[in-house]
């Protein structure tokens, strides 16, 4: 004890002073290698001399025009089929389902009055949040907990197993993971089985609409939680050890070092993820629960992306989906906003700044 | 009607300006803007449909053909059965020279497995022997209807285009009406003789190929007699020494001695379409089947006391956990086939060909498997009441883009596809390359394991003879399928609007879509029985009860396709 005491003293000592270089050192220090003064100066040239950064950062620029074009061509073009939600569009109207665009009639709100006034829509927003929430409770910090799990082992075999085992169902279809849960969860499967042959009742997960949000949840974290780690895993990777080890001299335990050091590292990241999640809150799963429709029934399994997808594609009534994804984007937008301003509040970056 | 909300009809349109400004007008005051655009009067959205002396106009002429006489004749709607194989040298040929130009043609279809190579041995010889040289765009059966949507909306529809009847859901139709194009110049009345084997394809299917007034469709002829059957496994059965149950209560009784979840058994599968045949319920296939002349009154499906009779029915079955619990999840519980040859459960209802379909694939796995379709009995176990599906509910389609000489070699494709069984060209279609598909054992046809991956599901749905059931190397099964058809189709009834296709108005046609997943809900116990009686209300007020109307006009207008 009396031997920590000292040390406490010396590395204060030792690193206030370089924390001060590093505030300061821009503004009164000497400029190092003249960046400094570079600043304000640099600031107005760049703005006055396009061509100088253009010719400065060309190749950059070209080699994101392709990335560039593909997002151009695949998420902003077809936002533009959105005219649809204000029309009765009939594709099979004309040549090409394009074409049937301007041959169409207008109905202007029409649509969205419709999806208004539809118990079923309503209803599929009500399990969207639900499984949100949920999902947000329960799934969220696993990954996180997961990779400080990993990240206190320390030996490097270990370590590689683990990751390997915890990414692997990532790459496994829904229809394999579903299979996979019924094979150990469903009436037939193999706990059941084996409670019937003793004696039990047995029992059936994959059927009640009651716990099927858990279900799904369930799923989402044996699939996909492993994955969720990596970014952590980063951001982890990032904390120098000398912190660590300064935290250790000054005598914090394992669980001061985690509270002080590891878990502040990773706020920003945290804060991040968040916001996107909030952003995508209303993207709870499609895959997973459609194939999932017909064994819990519609009122448990019914989100807005399969309630989209059965009026679109399914019921072809093509004019009333584009209503409700497009309900959909605006609310994921304002959700985002929100969720981005609470961020900033709290003193985080957030995904933009203004 | 405004007239603002007329001019936003007809040709003005195309301009996408004068276009927002009617619908800003319309919407302005408030008039039915939905209402204008439906008539249209654009001929390729032709509404309703057609019998009588306006079919007849277009229907071909019937020309029958005997190259080998069937060992069980058609009777009560049944198929045709032939259980002896013919010898290769007594093949007849029906197709006497290669009839296509040689040109090409593309054909989407639905396929359910796993599609073969394209460049196949048995795709190679049908080229060369119907001088067509056809390029298989083979899609996923199952999720078919989701990629037909796409590519009928899109410019690059396939020369032929393959339908099945289940999939005409929401706009498709009027989609088949505007896109495909009308072959009653090449078969109405005797033109059709110039293709002997299509001229003996029975009239009342053909019928059915009559989309939006015109002849479309190239149809696959189908016994009228329902395609479900109740299927049992036999040696099982025996085993134990049960007997098949002869009445709803009966079989409850039955399920619940036989089901023994310990050993993993159930008794039985999703029975809800069995349930549907034995309380008499109205075909739930194609839409205009949910309809018949009641009295005075035209009655739907779902308002029927024997809908309700048979959802409870099945309800009870999953209450006293006679069911199967993957079956309980549906789809994603997977294939109800599986349970069964596995021994899981001891019946399950399917399409009456799994009869045969399971014991050729059980033959070689399982020696003692034996199954059989049982009689439907009546809901006190008497005589059923089981309505007629319909004659013909797979349709192909030329697209009307393509060219008078590929219009020519389609027909050419689906003549020869048609032949009779006894002929070269059947045997072709149906066995391929012998020594390469098939080798002849003992005098049977018997596929090869090649022959059993690549002959199979393409040229199916491309021309067919009248319906018949033909497996030489199975002759019981053959007469046990044949003769089951015509036992139920002593009790087979046809209701109000049989063998027509009728194309609803677009604002109506996806009314009754909700109702199957409601069923499912209900058989399973998730919603009530008053749920249903609610739906089918709601059901009524947003369009019910205009489309009862409407059929109802198309009833007295036309009549009924007899």
């Amino acid at each position: 004890m009396s031997h920590s005491t000292v040390p406490r003293g010396t590395t204060e000592a030792q690193t206030s002073p370089q924390d001060d270089g590093g505030t300061t050192g821009t503004t009164k220090g000497p400029a190092p290698s003249g960046k400094g003064g570079r600043g304000p100066r640099a600031k107005k040239a760049g703005r006055l001399a396009f061509r100088i950064r253009w010719r400065r950062d060309r190749a950059l620029i070209l080699m994101t025009v392709p990335a560039l074009l593909l997002v151009l061509v695949f998420n902003y073009v077809p936002i533009l089929g959105n005219v649809v939600a204000f029309q009765d569009y009939d594709p099979y109207l004309s040549e090409n389902g394009f074409v049937a665009i301007f041959e169409s009639p207008w109905t202007g709100f029409e649509q969205f009055e419709r999806i208004f006034a539809d118990s079923a829509f309503w209803h599929a927003v009500r399990n969207t949040f639900v499984l949100f929430l949920l999902q947000l409770v329960l799934y969220f910090p696993v990954p996180i907990l997961l990779a400080l799990l990993i990240n206190s082992v320390v030996r490097p075999r270990v370590r590689a197993v683990a990751q390997a085992v915890m990414y692997l169902p990532h790459f496994f279809s829904w229809v394999l993971v579903v299979t996979v849960f019924m094979q150990i969860f469903g009436g037939a499967g193999i706990i059941a089985q084996t409670l019937r042959r003793h004696g039990y009742e047995g029992f059936d997960l994959m059927t009640n609409p009651e716990i099927f949000k858990y279900l799904v949840t369930a799923e989402t974290v044996w699939k996909d939680a492993g994955w969720g780690i990596i970014v952590f895993l980063a951001a982890l990777s990032s904390v120098s050890n000398d912190l660590y080890e300064a935290a250790a001299m000054d005598g914090a335990g394992r669980w001061r070092r985690m509270w002080h050091v590891t878990l502040p590292a990773l706020r920003p990241v945290v804060a991040l993820l968040l916001v996107l999640r909030v952003g995508d809150a209303l993207t709870v799963g499609f895959e997973q629960l459609l194939l999932q429709r017909q064994a819990v029934g519609v009122d448990a399994s019914e989100v807005l992306d399969t309630y989209v997808w059965w009026n679109g594609i399914r019921n072809q009534d093509f004019s009333y989906a584009a209503a409700a994804g497009l309900v959909k984007g605006v609310v994921g937008l304002g959700l985002v906003l929100t969720a981005n301003k609470v961020a900033h509040l709290m003193g985080e970056q957030g995904v933009y700044k203004k | 009607m405004t007239p603002n909300a007329a001019s936003s009809s007809g040709p003005s349109r195309r301009g996408f300006l004068t276009s927002t400004a009617a619908a800003t007008a319309a919407v302005a005051v408030g008039s039915p803007l939905l209402a204008a655009c439906g008539g249209g009067g654009q001929e390729g959205r032709k509404e309703g449909t057609t019998s009588g002396k306006e079919a007849a106009k277009i229907l071909p002429a019937f020309v029958a053909s005997s190259v080998v006489t069937p060992d069980i004749p058609a009777k009560n709607g049944s198929a045709v059965g032939f259980t002896r194989a013919i010898p290769t040298a007594e093949l007849k040929t029906s197709v006497p020279k290669t009839p296509g130009s040689g040109g090409k043609l593309k054909i989407m279809s639905p396929f359910w497995g796993t599609p073969p190579k394209g460049d196949n041995p048995y795709y190679t010889a049908m080229n060369k022997a119907v001088g067509v040289d056809v390029t298989w765009q083979n899609q996923d059966g199952v999720t078919y209807d989701q990629k037909l949507g796409a590519v009928l909306a899109s410019s690059e529809i396939p020369d032929v285009v393959v339908v099945p009847g289940w999939n005409l859901m929401g706009r498709i139709p009027s989609a088949i009406n505007a896109k495909f194009a009308d072959l009653g110049p090449y078969l109405s009345g005797d033109k059709v003789k110039d293709y002997p084997n299509l001229a003996a394809v029975p009239t009342e299917a053909w019928q059915r190929g009559i989309f939006g007034g015109r002849l479309r469709g190239i149809p696959m002829p189908a016994p009228y007699v329902t395609d479900i059957a109740p299927l049992y496994r036999k040696d099982l059965f025996a085993k134990k020494g049960y007997t098949v149950p002869g009445s709803p209560d009966e079989f409850l009784a039955w399920a619940k001695e036989a089901t023994d979840a310990k050993s993993k058994l159930w008794a039985c599968d999703d029975m809800k379409w069995t349930a549907f045949n034995v309380f008499g319920v109205l075909s739930g296939g194609d839409k205009a089947l949910w309809w018949n002349l009641e009295g005075d009154k035209l009655v739907n499906r779902v308002e029927t006391e024997q809908y309700l009779e048979a959802l409870e029915w099945t309800r009870k079955l999953y209450a006293a956990g006679v069911v199967h619990p993957d079956a309980v999840q549906g789809k994603a519980g997977g294939d109800a086939g599986n349970r069964f040859t596995a021994g899981e459960v001891l019946v399950y209802n399917q399409n009456v060909s799994d009869w045969w379909g399971k014991t050729a694939e059980q033959r070689t796995q399982n020696a003692d498997f034996e199954m059989e379709a049982f009689d439907y009995f009546g809901p006190d176990g008497g005589d059923p009441t089981l309505w007629a599906v319909q004659p013909a509910n797979i349709f192909t389609f030329v697209s009307n883009k393509a060219s008078e000489q590929q219009v020519k070699d389609f027909l050419a494709l689906c003549n020869f596809c048609a032949a009779p069984y006894g002929t070269k060209e059947f045997m072709l279609t149906a066995y391929g390359v012998e020594g390469t598909d098939y080798t002849v054992e003992k005098g049977l046809p018997v596929k090869t394991q090649q022959g059993v991956n690549e002959v199979n599901g393409a040229y199916d749905y491309t021309g067919n003879p009248a319906p018949y059931i033909a497996y030489p190397d199975l002759p019981e099964i053959t007469k046990g399928m044949v003769e089951w058809q015509q036992r139920m189709g002593a009790f087979t009834k046809k209701s109000s609007f049989f063998g027509l296709t009728v194309t609803e108005p677009a604002r109506w046609s996806n009314l009754a879509d909700d109702f199957e997943q409601l069923e499912d809900d209900v058989v399973r116990g998730r919603k009530k029985i008053s749920d249903v009686q609610q739906a089918v209300s709601d059901w009524r007020s947003r369009g019910g009860d205009g489309l009862r109307d409407w059929y109802r006009k198309l009833l007295d207008d036309n009549g009924s396709a007899d």
